[in-house]
């Protein structure tokens, strides 16, 4: 009798309100794997695999690997038509590094998300205040001969059964010059899950 | 026969022993879990809310997330409040799948209250709704339209079909934030206005309409239970304060009426599915009550009138049994989760329009019924609109401190 007792004591204030009393200890993920904390929107391993494969579209295309000089990229925001808020730069930054990381040369990204400072360090060295290596009235700022944008979009399903949500990650390489897309690639994902009744 | 007597009455005695015994033990266990230290709360939700957040129950922490945000967003504290914004749709977004304290909730033996709180449909569209319109004064009316379009989809879990999906200002601002993006806005505007069964119709798009007013007004809607053992989940509102408002800036005056009713969607969300394990607790607890009464009584007659020992013991087991049946029952919890984000406002609405760059000042004044300036709740908003092409987004509550400069 004691024994039950004492079992139903210890077994009662052992789950007094705590969740995880000991903690769980930091567990390191590949980016590209699929953790233990996850939802149906854009995550980590969806990046990864996205931007891989597109970083490798790229790399592929005549334009690129055969180009009579280095081909300028400038990164044009990608737009997010889903459901899911994101750091859109995220995508285009990923396919830079990439591109930087494993094709260095082959094409080079212009910073135009630097020009202010850029310009500002200009304007010193035209003004005397700090030295140039060269003749800082000339422009020098290299114009893009392609942009690489993209898009997110998204179809959600949810009904009793559970949520389902698609997303469609287009990629584009534009001529500046001429405005033709010369390449386009996309990646589908699509997700589903069910909550616990109790949020039903 | 009379060495079994002896035998008989012993074993029926171990038996309540032990019988009464595991009760002890189960309503032990079943009470230990409830204890926890109470959080101090002083009314004041600015202090209330991070000290929650920080120390008090996880199973809370959305609940006051939601509140302190929403009291954030009235004192222009936009930063603080996207934050905790944040964390509460990371963990909205990720409910999928097992949960060990929604499980609990499920259970017999523990209230509902004890899963973790992410709020009513209409508690989570408000959530996602204050983040769009952050998003926008960020410069991000993508990202705001992912929000609007997040906090829809929020709104379809309803079990029944007819109110899926109808917040008309989520597809208004949907349609606004795609026009704005150069795209075309019109499949959303038609939503919206297809939505659009209570309130005056929302005016066409005017993409060059630069400054957003994002107002609501009147208290929103507040939960309770009913039923023998409050399984069931009720909605109650207060009576409204707060039926319009006008905005005067430049010489212009936009008169502005609501365009969602969280009352209505709080009360039109449809049935639960937890509503029905509540019932089913509730059904459980009747009838362990009920059978738990009949055995005792049953037990204690047969014990008293059989005049001898195999009939007492007998008797005493029906005892225990009922006594045990009854603990159970007095173990089982079907009371409804009645935990509300309080602090919500009943009437969204918006409107949109043309100011040059430069500081303007925007009064707005809230109306009650019959269209009367409620002169203690007017708000004097400075208003900075800028020079590029990023909107002014100006976010009002009658509860809204004021003077304020954005």
């Amino acid at each position: 009798m004691l024994a039950a007792a004492a079992v139903g004591f210890l077994a009662g204030c052992a789950s007094t309100g705590v969740k995880n009393p000991s903690g769980v200890p930091v567990t390191e993920m590949r980016p590209d794997e699929r953790g233990f904390v996850a939802g149906t929107g854009v995550e980590s391993q969806d990046l990864v695999a996205v931007t891989d494969k597109m970083a490798r579209g790229i790399l592929a295309i005549p334009q690129v690997a055969n180009a009579q000089g280095t081909p300028r990229v400038v990164l044009d925001p990608v737009k997010n038509e889903t459901r899911f808020p994101i750091n859109k730069d995220i995508f285009l930054t990923r396919i830079r590094a990439q591109l930087n990381e494993k094709a260095a040369g082959k094409v080079l990204f212009l910073a135009r998300d630097r020009m202010d400072a850029l310009q500002h360090e200009r304007e010193l060295k035209r003004s005397g205040q700090v030295t140039s290596s060269s003749d800082p009235n000339v422009v020098e700022f290299k114009g893009a001969d392609f942009f690489l944008t993209g898009s997110l979009q998204g179809l959600t399903t949810k009904t009793s059964s559970g949520t389902s949500d698609y997303v469609l990650y287009a990629f584009q390489l534009i001529d500046a010059r001429t405005s033709d897309i010369i390449w386009e690639s996309s990646a589908e994902i699509k997700k589903q899950g069910l909550e616990d009744a109790a949020y039903r | 026969m009379t060495g079994g007597q002896p035998r008989l009455h012993r074993t029926m005695k171990n038996s309540v022993t032990a019988a009464l015994a595991a009760a002890f033990a189960l309503l032990v266990g079943g009470c230990a879990t409830e204890k926890e230290p109470p959080l101090a709360l002083t009314g004041d939700i600015r202090v209330d809310g991070p000290n929650a957040i920080d120390h008090g129950p996880a199973r809370d922490k959305l609940l006051w997330q939601y509140r302190t945000a929403a009291a954030d967003m009235r004192s222009g504290n936009y930063d603080q409040a996207k934050q905790y914004l944040d964390d509460a749709l990371l963990r909205l977004g990720g409910i999928y799948g097992k949960d060990k304290n929604a499980q609990k909730a499920r259970s017999y033996f523990h209230e509902e209250s004890r899963k973790t709180f992410i709020g009513e449909p209409y508690e989570r569209v408000m959530a996602y709704y204050y983040r769009g319109i952050i998003y926008w004064m960020d410069g991000e009316p993508d990202n705001a339209r992912a929000c609007f379009r997040s906090g829809q989809i929020e709104d379809s879990s309803s079990e029944g079909e007819q109110y899926n999906a109808d917040y008309v200002l989520l597809d208004y601002l949907d349609g606004l934030a795609t026009a704005k993006l150069a795209g075309d806005g019109s499949d959303a505007y038609n939503r919206a206005i297809a939505e659009d069964k209570q309130f005056a119709r929302p005016p066409p798009y005017d993409a060059g309409a630069n400054v957003l007013f994002f107002l609501e007004f009147s208290p929103g809607p507040r939960k309770y239970a009913t039923g023998e053992y409050r399984e069931e989940l009720r909605f109650s509102i207060p009576s409204p304060t707060v039926f319009s408002a006008a905005i005067r800036v430049e010489g212009q005056t936009i008169q502005v009426g609501p365009y969602d009713d969280l009352w209505f969607q709080a009360t039109t969300r449809g049935g639960r599915v937890m509503d029905h394990v509540l019932a089913n607790k509730a059904v459980f607890k009747k009838a362990t009550d009920v059978a738990g009464t009949a055995a005792i009584v049953g037990g204690a007659t047969t014990a008293i009138v059989s005049g001898n020992q195999t009939g007492e013991a007998v008797g005493l087991g029906l005892v225990a049994a009922g006594l045990i049946t009854k603990v159970f029952s007095s173990s089982t919890t079907p009371a409804a989760d009645t935990r509300a984000w309080d602090n919500l406002p009943r009437y969204l609405s918006f409107a949109a329009l043309r100011l040059a760059p430069g500081p303007h000042v925007a009064i707005i004044e809230f109306q009650g019924q019959g269209g009367a300036t409620l002169a203690n709740l007017t708000k004097t908003f400075t208003v900075n609109v800028p020079a590029d092409k990023r909107d002014k987004v100006v976010f009002v509550s009658d509860a809204s401190t004021t003077p304020q400069t954005l």
